[in-house]
């Protein structure tokens, strides 16, 4: 599914990334911990073609992802730690609007059904500016239950969750590993790691250990 | 580690222009004719012009090397790039400052809205927030991009600008140029020979820039 | 997919209101400023009328081209845009057609009290006046955008903005204040359609250098 091969990233000249390679079979989870600045988040964003990167190569489904146009890697899916949407659209419209930039045409009711599940049905014309942390980070976790995608890369889903919120995001988590979704996330907490994922990987450094 | 006047070719170079432009000089104080109504200030034209002609030189190898390094992310170019901005500018300032040191005993001011002078202030203004996007443009890398987008796009909007600038007021150009072909040979050959001299030297210090810059990018790098 | 992408522009100012309500009451404060500080006769401020309507525009239009890239910003909205499966040339196209309606409406909305404050009569060749006037403001949004893409992620980007597009509006600013005047003093086509001529060349090398450009400046 994706095969990371000898990525290097910097900043500054500071080499934030030094020569990453790993691959991820279809339908495997994989967790990346490391402390702060270790370049977790980077790695997600470099992948999902957020961030450019210095050298290297990254393959998707069998396409050098910086060789191809953007939709052909319409299959992978990034959430980042922000909410990524307009504060001035409410949860509806935002989806809407991300649904119609991926092609995706999802009956109201069925958007309306997904934002009940997250409890979120009660907010959902309210714009996001009004939304907690905990409110906007289901909103990403309802965001990536909609979309059509086969790979994943969430970095923290269980940030600013209530006790609620974090057995709604396992939850759904061990759904799509039951649908053979293949799922990457970068996680603090190794209690939340250990039955959501097939392997941990730690970044120290820069490099995978 | 050579240094880079240790090799002979840059000696030899560096030497060879170094003559050339004293010579160059003296042609221009001694050799020169002394045109009746505009007497020693008509010599700046011998600076004035080929600055000009070698700061644009500059800036459209901006616009390449800013081309090549979103192309193909090699650092190489803007390295290039950078370098080639900086000597720009430089001779830009210079045109800047020849140009109302000659528009003032000529026509009676410093200024005048003359199509090309302006079109370099207007340049070298961009250039200001070309340096600007430098210094706070972000991240190193993120900043590179940047700044090789600005100055492709500011090198395209050249003619443009000047086109504009030559359309606004013709009553306003006071600017009695006599085209270079209808010069005769004495002020031409000179100007020739000047215009040669500016460009060599304008080569010999993009590469030393340009070595310079790749020494400083070397010695900073994998922190 | 342009469509979705400039629905979304029109409907963040629908409901938000920011944009047209801040370019409006700053394009209204200049011109009074204007009437304020030009202490001239209405015969001679005929001449310069179109240049301060020009003036006021670009002021406004940097205001608002700045604030239309700063929704993208906050809660880092861009990056659903970066990473989703789209031609990324589209977002500039559809932040240059928003911006352009935008403005446009700036104007409909200042251009009365435009008149009225300085005192002036309006172009007896309304259509004339309109037609160019929407052709000036595509070629100032198209640089005010090109421009805002790549000042976009700098650190100085409310200071970097203006620094870098007003140099490069320049020649639209020429072009746009010949065409008024002319507009306004009845003179012929043939006398300013040379400017015509140059807005177009503007708008088309602003648009495309956009265009291929933003796929590189998109990225962190």
């Amino acid at each position: 599914m994706l095969s990371v091969q000898n990525i290097s990233k910097a900043f500054n000249r500071k080499k934030i990334l030094k020569n990453i390679s790993f691959s991820q079979k279809e339908g495997e989870s994989i967790v990346f911990m490391g402390r702060n600045g270790a370049g977790k988040s980077t790695l997600f964003r470099i992948i999902a073609r957020l961030m450019t990167y210095d050298n290297g190569s990254i393959i998707f489904q069998g396409k050098n992802l910086l060789k191809v146009k953007p939709i052909h890697s319409s299959k992978l899916f990034y959430l980042g730690h922000s909410p990524g949407m307009y504060h001035p659209f409410s949860a509806i419209e935002n989806l809407n609007f991300l649904l119609s930039l991926r092609k995706i045409y999802k009956d109201q009711l069925e958007i309306l059904d997904v934002l009940d599940q997250f409890g979120l049905m009660e907010s959902a014309n309210e714009p996001i500016g009004v939304y907690s942390e905990g409110m906007l980070q289901r909103l990403k976790i309802v965001c990536a239950q909609l979309m059509d995608w086969d790979m994943i890369l969430i970095d923290e889903p269980f940030s600013n969750l209530d006790k609620d919120g974090l057995d709604l995001v396992q939850k759904q988590i061990s759904f799509w590993r039951s649908q053979n979704k293949t799922i990457s996330m970068i996680l603090h907490n190794k209690n939340h790691a250990k039955n959501i994922c097939d392997r941990i990987l730690t970044l120290e450094s820069g490099i995978i250990k | 580690m050579t240094n880079y006047f240790q090799k002979r070719i840059n000696q030899w170079s560096l030497s060879v222009i170094i003559i050339l432009f004293i010579i160059n000089i003296l042609n221009i104080i001694y050799n020169t004719p002394m045109v009746p109504d505009q007497h020693w200030a008509q010599k700046i034209f011998y600076v004035h012009v080929p600055s000009a002609w070698v700061g644009f030189l500059s800036y459209f190898i901006v616009m390449i090397s800013g081309f090549m390094y979103l192309t193909s992310r090699d650092n190489r170019w803007d390295n290039i790039g950078l370098a080639a901005s900086e000597i720009g500018t430089f001779f830009i300032s210079l045109v800047l400052i020849t140009g109302p040191i000659w528009a003032t005993p000529i026509w009676g001011q410093p200024w005048v809205w003359e199509p090309r002078l302006v079109t370099t202030l207007i340049l070298f203004l961009i250039y200001i927030g070309y340096f600007m996007i430098r210094a706070y443009g972000g991240y190193i890398e993120r900043m590179k991009r940047n700044a090789a987008a600005l100055g492709i796009v500011a090198f395209i909007n050249v003619p443009i600008i000047f086109l504009s600038v030559q359309f606004w007021s013709p009553d306003i150009q006071s600017h009695p140029q006599v085209e270079m072909t209808e010069q005769p040979s004495e002020i031409l050959s000179p100007f020739i020979f000047s215009l040669i001299v500016f460009t060599m030297l304008y080569t010999v210090m993009i590469r030393y820039r340009v070595y310079v810059i790749h020494l400083n990018n070397g010695m900073n790098e994998d922190v | 997919m342009f469509l979705v992408l400039l629905k979304k522009e029109l409907f963040i100012e629908l409901r938000s209101k920011e944009l047209i309500l801040s370019m409006v009451v700053f394009g209204i404060a200049i011109v009074l400023a204007f009437s304020f500080s030009s202490n001239l006769s209405r015969a001679v401020v005929i001449n310069y009328a179109s240049g301060m309507f020009w003036i006021t525009v670009l002021f406004v239009s940097a205001l608002g081209v700045h604030r239309s890239f700063a929704y993208e910003k906050e809660y880092d909205a861009f990056s659903m845009l970066v990473t989703a499966p789209i031609d990324r040339g589209l977002i500039f196209l559809a932040k240059w057609v928003s911006g352009f309606i935008y403005l446009t409406l700036m104007e409909i909305l200042i251009i009365f009290p435009f008149f009225k404050f300085l005192m002036i009569d309006y172009p007896s060749n309304i259509l004339i006046a309109i037609s160019t006037t929407l052709l000036v403001n595509l070629g100032i949004m198209a640089v005010a955008n090109l421009v805002s893409g790549i000042a976009m992620r700098s650190n100085l980007s409310e200071i970097l903005l203006p620094i870098l597009f007003f140099p490069l509006v320049s020649p639209i600013i020429i072009a746009a204040t010949k065409i008024s005047t002319g507009v306004m003093l009845n003179e012929s086509y043939g006398v300013w359609e040379i400017w015509v001529l140059i807005v177009g060349s503007i708008i088309i090398i602003s648009g495309l250098a956009g265009y291929a450009l933003f796929d590189y400046l998109v990225e962190e």
